[in-house]
């Protein structure tokens, strides 16, 4: 579970004075929830994950993830996936997805039963000896995810993961995306600027206003689980989604043009 | 992996039959380029041969054998050094291969940890930075004979004016690699639990070494010039010291061959190298030679 409480952030600006990026923001999301966060680019989204993983502290509020403060450090079990490449090219994908159980010093039988389980739930057993210029972005963007898994997070934050990618390959990655949250069942915490992605994914969108952010809407997605990504799109449950939505968001992005 | 990629590249054709063309294709432009590359090889030193033959040239031009030899008298020269003997080239090849070898060793371990180090430490980078700027931009040949004074004629003074040279050049690569590593990725591996040695182990270091490696060919040319330098200005044994000798003696022939001696030397440590940086850099498509 995740919990932001009042927080705000200001950073200072090259001419001295503060610039307020997060305004008054609060946030809970339950164990198991899927929240997805949109707005206007530079709208400080990113800050808020870095600050729920603990890697810039908030200038006012309070965040806890699993019951505990986040204070400076990264809180225990939570991965986080960067839209960019965060693979280490020296390594093949095998030693990539294995490289947080040999941060925690795993033993090597342990760990190779865990790399062939994860690479197998990501369809990348057929790579596991290759190095990361031989895959494709999408292959990457697993490869990135089943490093993050491979020391069982409990929340995940994922911030634009999918931004890169070309719609075929996004939408196919959406698709396990959500199996793997099926079957492991972290608490996810995505940014994105893509709508459709949002309410196909989330099960709560939040969408916020530019900075300094606040949130101008909540919107529980009703759409049930298992939810087909290639279906989904026709259905009108997802056009009203989309467009109550939009109502919001498009003009956030009037104002700031 | 590289099935998929060549299907892909291929676009419809089968892909033995396109890939077997393309190869075809390939080796032709190589033998081309060989062959052109052989054509001016031999066009240059013909000329340089017969014109130095000419008595109008020797007399009125720069083609006079006594000031530039000619390739067959270098081509003897060479030969007749290679002989066991008086004359044998090999103990002061082999003195200036173990100075340029120990100079480039201790300048690349030292430019390397330093590098590393200091990237480590915001702080005393930005104290050591204008010294590390100033000594960079003073032309660092210019120490060689204050080094000479201090270490004596011999093995010491080649060694430390190679290290000199070689140092600045690997501690900066090594430093701006060691920095160029990604905020989102030490991030990224703080999440999976990684503490700073094991980011510092895993991370940086080896993203340092590959920008180290970029410049080694340059580290080796660098470690040569160091060597033969203070074998210039003070020394008894070495190829620049024959160097040296064919000057008071005014013989051309002494010196072509000491160079080409020298930069066939180069060459083959820059192939090694290369060898090398293929095997251990092929994941990098930033640092292939290709």
């Amino acid at each position: 579970m995740i919990r932001l409480d009042h927080v705000s952030k200001s950073f200072e600006a090259r001419s001295g004075e503060p610039v307020r990026a997060v305004g008054d923001f609060s946030l809970t999301v339950e164990k198991g929830e899927f929240v997805c966060i949109v707005g206007p680019s530079g709208c400080g989204k990113s800050t808020i994950l870095n600050m729920i993983a603990g890697f810039t502290p908030p200038t006012t509020g309070k965040i806890e993830v699993n019951g505990a403060r986040v204070n400076g450090t990264v809180p225990e079990a939570l991965g986080y996936i960067f839209q960019k490449d965060t693979l280490l090219p020296w390594y093949t994908v095998r030693q990539n997805v294995g490289l947080g159980l040999k941060f925690a010093g795993a033993a090597k039988r342990d760990m190779d039963k865990k790399i062939e389980g994860l690479l197998r739930l990501a369809h990348l057993s057929d790579f596991a000896d290759a190095h990361p210029h031989q895959l494709s972005g999408g292959m990457r963007r697993r490869v990135a995810l089943c490093m993050s898994l491979a020391v069982d997070p409990k929340v995940l934050l994922l911030d634009e993961p999918f931004g890169a990618l070309d719609t075929h390959t996004k939408t196919h990655l959406h698709s396990e995306l959500l199996e793997i949250w099926k079957e492991l069942g972290q608490t996810i915490v995505m940014i994105t600027h893509d709508l459709d992605e949002a309410v196909t994914l989330a099960n709560r969108v939040i969408v916020l206003s530019s900075p300094p952010s606040n949130v101008l809407l909540e919107e529980p997605i009703e759409i049930p689980y298992p939810r087909d990504v290639f279906e989904l799109r026709q259905t009108a449950q997802f056009a009203t989604h989309t467009q109550r939505i939009w109502k919001v968001l498009g003009n956030q992005f009037r104002n700031a043009a | 992996m590289s099935g998929e990629q060549a299907h892909v590249l291929a676009g419809g054709v089968p892909v033995p039959l396109a890939a077997k063309a393309a190869r075809k294709k390939a080796l032709g432009v190589r033998l081309r380029i060989s062959l052109t590359q052989i054509a001016i090889l031999i066009a240059w030193l013909g000329l340089w041969e017969g014109l130095t033959r000419i008595p109008w040239f020797q007399q009125n031009t720069i083609f006079d054998p006594f000031f530039i030899s000619r390739p067959s008298l270098v081509a003897a020269r060479i030969w007749n050094w290679m002989q066991p003997g008086k004359n044998s080239i090999w103990p002061h090849l082999m003195a200036t291969l173990d100075a340029t070898g120990l100079g480039l060793l201790v300048g690349v371990l030292s430019g390397f940890s330093l590098g590393v180090t200091l990237a480590q430490s915001r702080f005393w980078a930005k104290v050591l930075n204008p010294f590390i700027v100033s000594l960079n931009s003073t032309p660092r040949i210019t120490f060689v004979p204050l080094i000479t004074m201090l270490f004596g004629l011999g093995m010491a003074s080649k060694v430390v004016s190679s290290w000199f040279v070689v140092f600045f050049l690997v501690f900066f690569n090594t430093y701006k690699g060691a920095n160029s590593v990604e905020q989102e990725l030490v991030n990224f591996c703080r999440t999976l639990g990684a503490r700073p040695a094991q980011i510092l182990w895993r991370v940086r270091i080896p993203t340092a070494a590959a920008w180290t490696f970029a410049a080694l060919p340059n580290a080796i040319s660098f470690a040569l010039i160091g060597v033969v330098l203070a074998e210039f200005v003070g020394s008894t044994t070495g190829v620049g010291y024959l160097i040296t000798t064919a000057l008071a003696t005014l013989n051309a022939t002494d010196m072509f061959a000491a160079i080409t001696i020298l930069s066939l030397v180069g060459v083959c440590l820059v192939y090694l190298l290369g060898a090398i940086e293929r095997r251990l850099l092929h994941w990098s498509s930033e640092f292939r030679n290709d």
